[in-house]
């Protein structure tokens, strides 16, 4: 990861589904890799079904940006955690932003129903 | 019925060679331990699941092999530029094969053009073929010499050069009646099992009304065409040799004084 995107998450956007569900998921708390893949699975984390290779792929490329990393809790060597770092939720927060406005300009050309309680 | 699934977790394992050895070095225990979760707390039934688990193998392994080798190539420019120095030659080295090839078969039609446009315009002036056509035998399996046939307006062989044994070749009617609604005709005649022929048709109107057919033994040209595969091929696989050969020396040469 290079310092100018460190310094801009905007230079991060847009988020492919799997790493914005990733960041999502660790928002909340830290995570090891299953806990991760339940939460994105679910329609509240963005309904992304993924396998272990695609959840170790985006986690990796994810360390590498800086965007999350491991913690010093492990069961073992083959359950380490993940959290979010302070550059992910900043990155998490403009991904969040952007898609905020862009719900807002659908609903506004009426592509996007409200839904009925 | 015994649930196959002990054996999928051990094919899973063993399909993780898929991944560049690096990835699997860093999270293959970690993997093999996530599937082992999802499998214990998985919500579909089995074949789903592992259909699922194996799709995504594959699509992250050659994610993951792809996204590998993009590094590796922008890490070391001069594998890239030797990439590209390469892709340039192929193509350079493709496109004057095709143009060499064109021009062989091109070459192939001649003198036997000259030869169709010779005797039909004789013939239509009023020459009789038989005048027209001098007398000759060739053995279209044997000899290499362009040869020359008359068919009268039926297509019966009439006056010829060129020998099958001891018979005249027909033509197919097909080639007749594309000779007399396009005035000519040029093809590849195989008139016997491997004898091929680069004949040159033409309809001649007037009072003796009738084609002539000019024909070369396709032989050489074949073989020149096989030799010119061959030396491209061989050619285009030095190159690449060598220019792989190359780029690794040249890479060693810059390594070399940084890390001493």
């Amino acid at each position: 990861m290079n310092a100018k995107r460190l310094s801009d998450p905007g230079g991060m956007l847009p988020l492919t589904a799997a790493v914005f569900s990733i960041l999502l998921a660790l928002a909340g708390s830290e995570k090891h890799g299953y806990a991760i893949m339940k939460e994105v699975s679910l329609d509240e984390g963005g309904a992304v079904s993924m396998g272990p290779g695609t959840l170790y792929g985006s986690l990796d490329r994810m360390l590498k940006a800086s965007l999350i990393e491991e913690t010093d809790l492990t069961d073992n060597d083959r359950r380490r955690y993940y959290r979010i770092t302070r550059f992910g939720a900043e990155v998490l927060a403009a991904e969040t932003s952007r898609l905020s406005r862009a719900i807002r300009s659908a609903r506004r050309k009426g592509v996007l129903k409200e839904a009925r309680p | 019925m015994r649930d196959a699934s002990p054996l999928l977790l051990r094919v899973y394992r063993i399909a993780l060679v898929f991944y560049p050895a690096k990835f699997r070095q860093e999270y293959r225990q970690q993997m093999l331990q996530t599937l082992r979760d999802a499998y214990c707390d998985k919500q579909t039934g089995s074949g789903k699941f592992w259909v699922s688990v194996f799709y995504d193998l594959l699509k992250s392994a050659a994610m993951e092999r792809s996204s590998m080798l993009r590094a590796q190539i922008l890490k070391q420019p001069i594998f890239l530029h030797t990439f590209a120095l390469a892709l340039i030659m192929t193509i350079l080295g493709g496109a004057a094969a095709i143009t060499m090839h064109g021009m062989l078969r091109r070459g192939a039609n001649q003198p036997q053009a000259e030869m169709a446009d010779f005797y039909s315009s004789e013939i239509f002036s009023g020459t009789s073929p038989e005048d027209a056509i001098p007398a000759g035998y060739i053995d279209l399996e044997r000899n290499l010499q362009p040869f020359v046939i008359f068919y009268d307006e039926h297509g019966k062989p009439e006056r010829s050069t060129g020998y099958l044994g001891q018979a005249i070749p027909v033509l197919p009617p097909g080639v007749f009646q594309y000779a007399r609604d396009h005035g000519s005709d040029v093809f590849t005649w195989q008139p016997r099992r491997g004898v091929r022929i680069a004949a040159v048709t033409r309809y001649i109107a007037g009072t003796r009304p009738g084609y002539i057919l000019a024909g070369r033994s396709l032989r050489l040209t074949e073989e020149y065409e096989s030799l010119l595969r061959r030396m491209t091929f061989f050619g285009w696989f030095a190159t690449m040799l060598l220019l792989a050969f190359g780029a690794v020396l040249l890479n060693r040469a810059q390594r070399g004084p940084l890390a001493a």
